[in-house]
């Protein structure tokens, strides 16, 4: 009755005093680990994850086995090819910047039209009315420029530790498509600012290509869609640049990491 | 019946067994470990250290942007992206359909060749192949960036243009005899210039890869921060704007 007349304030601290008991109880008598089974008894709990916290070997290798990401991995590997100074991680850090690029690239296509007339203000745009937009396009620019060092490293690595060697030569071959393919999808999207920086570093690259002997011509018709770099060169550099190439790197991503497993795994230098 | 059913069935291919394995292992891998959580751990700290390096360049440099693409107003100079900036210091030096897709376009097939010159394995995973092999891709990595500037600085201030057509030279040998001879005669006299050292397949692919490498970046630094209007050479604190 006296809580009724004091008003709402008070009617809600009562009300939490009133449960106040009953939290405890569940502290002292459902302990942290009774509530954490009972979570993962729960059957969405149990559609998401097939093993237990990974704390034991049984549990870390169901954990590798079953996730579709994790399991480009083996679920053991020697030591040695644990050695930082031995890959550097470069493979890795390629990838995880196409990775980046990806999503980056993504988040930008929002803003941008590959269009002469609308291209360079959507840029304009990212860089002062878009939130963040500057931040966006930063990290696309630097993580492109990053992705073509890392790549090349990565293939100085390999080669200087001799990892080219049977059974790894056709996955050599591979990777040195996949350094083509990173300069191609640098170069496309080179061009979309639309600013005189791209349009004349995109006219100079073209002008090397139409040098080729005998089809030169053809193929810089072929890349501009036209005679100079303008509308039909901007669409079909795009167009490249946004779907067709990173298909194409996906596809050879797949057949390169696939090969690594089934060369036996990274090489290893001896015994550790 | 019983037997008969099962004779059947052994006839039928239930699996293809190939006489070599699918996947390739060389040894035994001894003394293994869990990928989780000693490879994880590791792939997870680099991508960490990555991104955030990535995100702070992204918040402290900004991307370039010039004005709106005019095709009447051509700066001077107009640049390739920084890695075409080598094809395009080989432009000046030699006939554009060498430096622009012969040239590359060699260079990636000798690339994709590797492993077909060098099959030998044994070493593999052990850097530079051998004591050797650090010596020789120093010696590479200097011969090749030595002789590089040379030649570059000898086709801008003298010029092997000027000289040769000043003495009749037809232009077939200037852009195009004269260039693949450097760039072969320069390759085999690096070879010959380790042969002391009894280098095997490997080694010698270690010198010619070395001296690839240090052309390429020192023809991209050079294309980058040395060339100026006009594409001549300037030093970089001394750069003329570009207009
Ligand atoms: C988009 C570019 C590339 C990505 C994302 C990539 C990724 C990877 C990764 C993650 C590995 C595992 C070991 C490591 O990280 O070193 C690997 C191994 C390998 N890569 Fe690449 N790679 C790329 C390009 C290349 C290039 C350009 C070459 C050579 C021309 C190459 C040749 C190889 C070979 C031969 C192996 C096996 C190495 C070993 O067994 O030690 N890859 N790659």
């Amino acid at each position: 009755m006296a809580a009724e007349a004091a008003g709402p304030h008070r009617d809600c601290a009562v009300g939490l005093f009133s449960i106040a008991p009953h939290l405890e109880e569940m502290i002292v008598i459902g302990s942290v680990n009774e509530q954490w089974e009972r979570l993962t008894r729960t059957q969405l709990w149990r559609s998401l994850f097939r093993q237990g916290w990974p704390d034991t070997p049984r549990n870390r290798t169901l954990a590798v086995m079953g996730n579709v990401f994790l399991h480009l991995h083996p679920v053991r590997l020697p030591r040695a090819a644990l050695r930082v100074t031995y890959t550097f991680c470069l493979g890795g850090i390629s990838f995880l910047l196409f990775l980046s690029l990806t999503v980056t690239g993504v988040l930008l296509m929002f803003y941008y039209i590959p269009s002469v007339t609308r291209a360079y203000n959507d840029i304009r745009d990212l860089e002062t009315v878009v939130s963040f937009g500057y931040f966006l396009r930063n990290m696309h620019r630097w993580a492109a420029h990053g992705m073509v060092i890392t790549v090349f490293l990565h293939m100085m690595r390999v080669f200087y530790t001799g990892a080219y060697k049977p059974p790894r030569e056709f996955n050599w071959v591979v990777g040195v498509l996949l350094l083509t393919l990173t300069f191609l999808l640098s170069f496309t999207g080179y061009l979309l600012p639309w600013d005189q920086l791209s349009f004349w570093a995109v006219t100079v690259g073209t002008n090397m290509a139409g040098y080729a002997p005998l089809i030169g011509p053809e193929i810089r018709f072929l890349l501009l869609g036209g005679f100079e770099v303008g509308q039909n060169a901007l669409l079909r550099f795009y167009t490249l640049h946004v779907i067709g190439l990173p298909l194409l790197v996906a596809v050879f991503l797949a057949v390169h990491f696939w090969r690594v497993r089934k060369d036996g795994g990274i090489s290893i230098s001896g015994p550790l | 019946m019983q037997t008969q059913q099962t004779g059947i069935t052994q006839r039928r291919p239930a699996a293809v067994v190939r006489e070599q394995g699918a996947t390739k292992v060389e040894r035994q891998p001894q003394n293994t470990v869990l990928v989780w959580p000693n490879l994880l751990a590791i792939e997870f700290l680099a991508a960490a250290l990555i991104t955030l390096g990535l995100i702070i360049l992204s918040w402290v440099i900004g991307a370039p942007l010039e004005e709106h693409a005019n095709p009447d107003i051509t700066p001077n100079p107009s640049k390739a992206p920084w890695y075409f900036l080598n094809l395009q210091e080989l432009l000046l030096h030699m006939h554009p359909s060498l430096a622009g897709v012969i040239v590359p376009g060699v260079a990636i097939l000798m690339l994709m060749a590797v492993p077909y010159v060098d099959h030998v394995v044994g070493d593999t995973g052990r850097w530079f192949a051998s004591e050797n092999g650090p010596r020789i891709a120093g010696i590479s990595a200097v011969y090749a960036t030595v002789w590089l500037v040379a030649l570059i600085i000898f086709d801008e201030y003298v010029g092997t243009r000027r000289v040769l057509e000043s003495i009749g030279i037809p232009e077939v040998i200037i852009s195009i005899v004269v260039p693949v001879a450097v760039m072969i005669g320069l390759s085999w006299l690096l070879v010959i210039l380790i042969r002391p050292m009894q280098p095997n397949a490997r080694e010698i692919l270690i010198a010619l890869f070395t001296g690839f490498v240090a052309v390429y970046v020192v023809l991209t630094i050079i294309g980058t921060a040395f060339r100026g209007p006009g594409m001549h050479l300037f030093w970089p604190w001394a750069m003329p704007p570009r207009h």
